[in-house]
């Protein structure tokens, strides 16, 4: 019988038992009687210059999650907050916030005993802790998340086993509750890149690694989703409330199918091989200059910001530094697919 | 005021009002749907976790298939179904419910060698992806399903009332657009009311956030009939802490891929209900559980808030893993399903009654308006025959509206309801009080005197209770900032007013059922009765707003209770 995962595996929970921040441990953190303060955002763009931070002092009650602060504070405390929520259940994706600056589901999230509450970011406040969520909607659209058949649908119930849906399946527990959105940090460059975020390329992970899809996914992953954008930072993953493994298991196989079916296009990951095979190791800088070619001079200050902060080193690039090891990583090449073609 | 026409106007975004809306759109017909809260992501319908497999459907037998329909005339109905109905949408969800939803793409779980899972036993169920997930990846199915076919909607907007013409018939739906606090008339001679049956009237509720009674509430007022209100579900094992997670269930039913399913225990920690050896038919033995925990409580031994607790620890954990969801809550409490069990507390689930229909068409009596899903009065469904429900109104309207009467929007009536959404904007006055707090004290109320057991003298003071927080309470209601841009305070003060009404005549067909059937048990009338109390128990709307009862017969064509009275804490159904 093939067991589901355990959902606590993950960039979520890493490192959570060692600084005695476990699900467990977090029972035990605060007792009744004991106070939770919770600074929030409050902000209405139509009336308000600026956003503010009002505090609340909130009873704790037994096993409290951040949802009960807010309907506490929204119910009992007077009576205006604006946060969205419907099921709190981990079901319907709506109640995100990011809480001491980590995005989390209010429902699902333990209080901390001192909390700054914050909207997620990449969206635009409607009022306080709501975000509007349509331009996240319409890059989830522009990437045609649906299926769209190979073959005739044969009828139910079609022959199809669990195997070969496997890796779609973790892409399945997606809630759409835009916390990986919001903690990308790509995303956040705004319009420096076209890239469609981690939640939108999520959705469509599930319908390329269908088996039953029929349409050149890597495609729209590339065109409309500028998947190579990723710069595989695993912030999206630490913050998933449903341990997606948003990298390995989404991204990563939408670039490899983008790679297979842009030739021309996948030039990111294209120069990042052959960098790989010809020094064993990654140089920024000639990654940088492979793929942007002399559109990356366009910026010297911000190649010398990155020289100060040794992010890259021209002086190696130009060396053709390589590591000592090379001939054994170009055996690898040769045992995957003798080299990029 | 926004103005704004459509050819056919769908309220609610669960899954008859989304499949409403999509075969609408099939047929030609241009819906605009109008949901309170976002499509697909409120109201009941992410919360089906169990798709039942009905008819001869996956090898099932000619037994199977007859416990199916039993499980659902029976056990979760109480016979308060039309069976022709039942019988109806049966045979369209094997032929085409499930044919639809995979075709477009549904993953309905299967195992290494291509078989979908289900459980054995009498009655099957399976999973779309994961047990206790299935709603969520539906309903997500659907919101694609709408975008991509372009239908209009407005989210997070509530329609608030149902206009009717000098002759009765709907010409127009007044909403609030929440996000732009902005009030929307809509002209439009076709509705289709889909906003489901669970709604917030007790402290712990399954029901999502938004969900007040609107649709009762609007269609009372429009003229509509209503029935079978005072049959309340209970369901008996979900989650007691934290208090937020009152929709958390510790599915009693039967997991996938095994006969196993969860236990209850009580304060000693004796089991005190176990599905497999004390209701193997029942898919959802909620009313069963209910009945065991009421003797419990009367024994002293768990409260209905709580008290009790349930567990997996009985299966291998590999077993409830493999295929569902169900250690959730576990897993997120760093608590372990081997060995672990959680204090359960019962949350009021939903209505099983609600807006008299014409089964066969999905009409009511009120010219122009239709009903899909959870809010119609004709049957306690499950995700598929709601969504039966949607393609059958979807089916009436596009053929009745050749006959109807071109909108035009009642401009009195609509300045009426603008003004009177516009009142309840108002500041907080010195000595008043906040719509949330007139909620809570709704809720306290109808925890206290209409629970599980209740009686004459309980109910009759609860009804005085409810026209003093009408009467007194509520025009002392104001809100703390009056902006009418996202200002869920305001959208509570207009739910306020659909609650009470709505417990008002809950409460007042309670007292009119002198018996006690399923969920709904009375201490004085302790005896489920076939011979009396085998009908509709009907409202009808008069002039001054009360309701005036009468009583219709079910026909029972297939399947008959098989006693005339019974103490009902005796009935296993
Ligand atoms: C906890 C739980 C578990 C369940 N488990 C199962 C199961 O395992 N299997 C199964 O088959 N069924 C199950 N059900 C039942 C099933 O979910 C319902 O039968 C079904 O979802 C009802 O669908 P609906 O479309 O009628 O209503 P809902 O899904 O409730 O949708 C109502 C919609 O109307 C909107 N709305 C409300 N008021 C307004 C207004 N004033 N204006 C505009 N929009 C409005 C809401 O926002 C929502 O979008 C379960 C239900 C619950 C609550
Ligand atoms: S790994 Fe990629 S998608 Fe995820 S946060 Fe980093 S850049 Fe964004
Ligand atoms: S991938 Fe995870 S974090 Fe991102 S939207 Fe889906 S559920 Fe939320």
């Amino acid at each position: 019988m093939a067991e589901r995962p355990q959902v606590l595996a993950g960039a979520r929970n890493l490192g959570r038992d060692d600084t005695g921040d476990s699900p467990a441990a977090r029972l035990t953190r605060l007792k009744e009687g004991d106070t939770v303060t919770a600074r929030i955002f409050c902000f209405d763009p139509a009336s308000d210059a600026a956003p503010r931070f009002e505090t609340h002092r909130v009873p704790y009650t037994k096993w409290m999650r951040v949802l009960e602060v807010l309907t506490y504070v929204s119910e009992e405390l007077g009576g205006d907050l604006a946060h969205r929520w419907f099921c709190a259940n981990r079901m319907c994706g709506t109640c995100a916030v990011r809480v001491n600056g980590r995005e989390v589901l209010a429902c699902w999230e333990p209080v901390e005993p001192e909390m700054t509450i914050e909207p997620l970011r990449n969206a635009p406040v409607v009022r306080d802790l709501v975000i509007d969520r349509t331009a996240y909607e319409r890059r989830v659209v522009a990437l045609t998340p649906w299926l769209v058949r190979q073959e005739p649908y044969p009828g139910f119930p079609e022959p199809l086993t669990h195997r070969a849906m496997a890796p779609t399946a973790r892409a399945l527990d997606c809630i759409s509750c835009m916390c990986c959105f919001s903690a990308c940090p790509v995303v956040g460059l705004g319009q420096e890149t076209s890239f469609a975020g981690p939640a939108p390329l999520v959705q469509l992970a599930r319908v390329a690694l269908d088996p039953r899809d029929g349409i050149d996914r890597g495609r729209i992953a590339l065109e409309h989703g500028a998947v190579f954008d990723c710069i595989s930072c695993y912030k999206c993953e630490e913050v998933c409330p449903v341990s997606i493994p948003i990298v390995t298991g989404a991204i990563e196989p939408l670039k490899a199918l983008a790679f297979k079916s842009v030739a021309g296009k996948s030039r990111h990951a294209r120069v990042f091989l052959k960098i790989v095979q010809a020094r064993g190791r990654i140089d920024p800088s000639a990654l940088v200059l492979g793929v942007q070619r002399l559109a990356a001079l366009r910026h010297p200050l911000r190649i010398f910001k990155l020289w100060r902060r040794g992010k890259i080193d021209p002086l190696k690039t130009m060396l053709g530094f390589r590591l000592p090891d090379i001939e054994q990583i170009r055996q690898i090449y040769q045992a995957v697919r003798g080299g990029p073609r | 005021m926004r103005r704004l026409a459509a050819e056919t106007a769908v309220i609610g975004g669960g899954a008859a009002g989304t499949f409403a809306a999509l075969e609408l759109h099939r047929r030609g017909v241009k819906p605009l749907i109008l949901c309170k809260g976002l499509v697909g992501k409120s109201g009941a319908s992410i919360f089906a976790g169990n798709l039942v497999v009905p008819g001869r459907l996956l090898g099932n037998t000619a037994e199977q298939a007859r416990d199916t329909a039993e499980f659902l005339i029976r056990m979760h109905n109480h016979f308060l179904i039309d069976q022709h109905y039942a019988r109806a949408a049966g045979e369209w969800i094997e032929r085409e419910y499930y044919p639809e939803l995979e075709r477009a793409g549904l993953y309905l779980r299967r195992d290494d060698r291509g078989e979908i899972v289900t459980n054995d036993g009498p009655v099957r169920c399976m999973a779309a992806h994961s047990q206790g997930e299935s709603g969520v990846l539906f309903m997500d199915l659907r919101r694609k399903q709408v975008l991509k076919a372009g239908i209009p909607w407005l989210e997070e907007t509530a329609a608030t009332a149902l206009l009717t013409d000098a002759d009765g018939a709907i010409a127009g739906v007044m909403a609030l657009d929440l996000a732009r606090g902005e009030v929307v008339a809509i002209a439009t001679r076709a509705v289709i009311l889909a906003t489901g049956y669970a709604d917030r009237f007790y402290p712990r509720s399954t029901a999502t956030r938004e969900m007040s009674a609107d649709g009762i509430a609007m269609a009372w007022r429009a003229g509509a009939e209503l029935m079978n209100l005072e049959i309340q579900w209970w369901h008996t094992s979900d989650v007691r802490f934290p208090l937020c997670w009152q929709r958390t269930q510790i599915y009693p039913n039967p997991i996938i891929g095994s006969s196993h399913s969860a236990r209850l225990y009580n304060s000693d920690g004796e089991v005190f209900f176990d599905q497999e050896a004390d209701a193997p038919t029942a898919m959802g033995p909620y009313t069963l559980q209910l009945k065991r925990l009421a003797k419990q409580v009367l024994a002293g031994k768990a409260r209905f808030d709580g008290g009790y607790y349930s567990s997996f620890t009985h299966i291998a954990p590999n077993t409830v893993s493999a295929y569902t969801d169900y250690a959730k809550a576990f897993t997120a409490l760093g608590k372990s399903i081997a060995t672990d069990t959680l204090e359960t507390a019962c949350s009021a689930h939903y209505r099983q009654g609600g807006i008299v229909v014409d089964p066969a068409r999905m009409a009511t009596r009120v010219p122009g308006l239709y009903v899909a899903g959870g809010v119609g009065g004709h049957s306690n469904g499950l995700i598929a025959p709601v969504t039966y429900d949607g393609m059958l109104a979807a089916e009436t309207v596009a053929g009745d509206l050749p006959r109807l009467k071109p909108a035009a929007l009642p401009e009195d009536k609509a300045a009426a309801e603008e003004a009177r959404l516009q009142a309840l904007r108002r500041s907080l006055p010195g000595n008043g009080v906040t719509p949330a707090h007139v909620k809570k004290a709704l809720r306290a109320l109808m925890s206290e005197k209409m629970g599980f057991f209740k009686n004459a003298a309980g109910m009759e003071e609860a009804l005085a209770e409810v026209t003093r927080l009408r009467d007194e309470l509520m025009p002392a209601m104001g809100l703390a900032n009056v902006t009418p841009r996202l200002n869920y305070a305001w959208l509570d003060a207009i739910d306020v007013t659909n609650l009470l009404e709505v417990a008002a005549l809950t409460i007042r067909a309670a007292l009119n059922r002198t018996e006690s059937r399923g969920p709904f048990y009375r201490t004085d009338f302790p005896e489920t009765d076939n011979e009396r109390w085998l009908v509709k128990n009907i409202l009808t709307p008069t002039a001054n707003g009360d309701p005036n009862f009468r009583t219709e017969p079910y026909e029972l064509p297939f399947l008959k209770p098989d006693f005339p009275r019974r103490e009902s804490l005796e009935v296993d159904w």
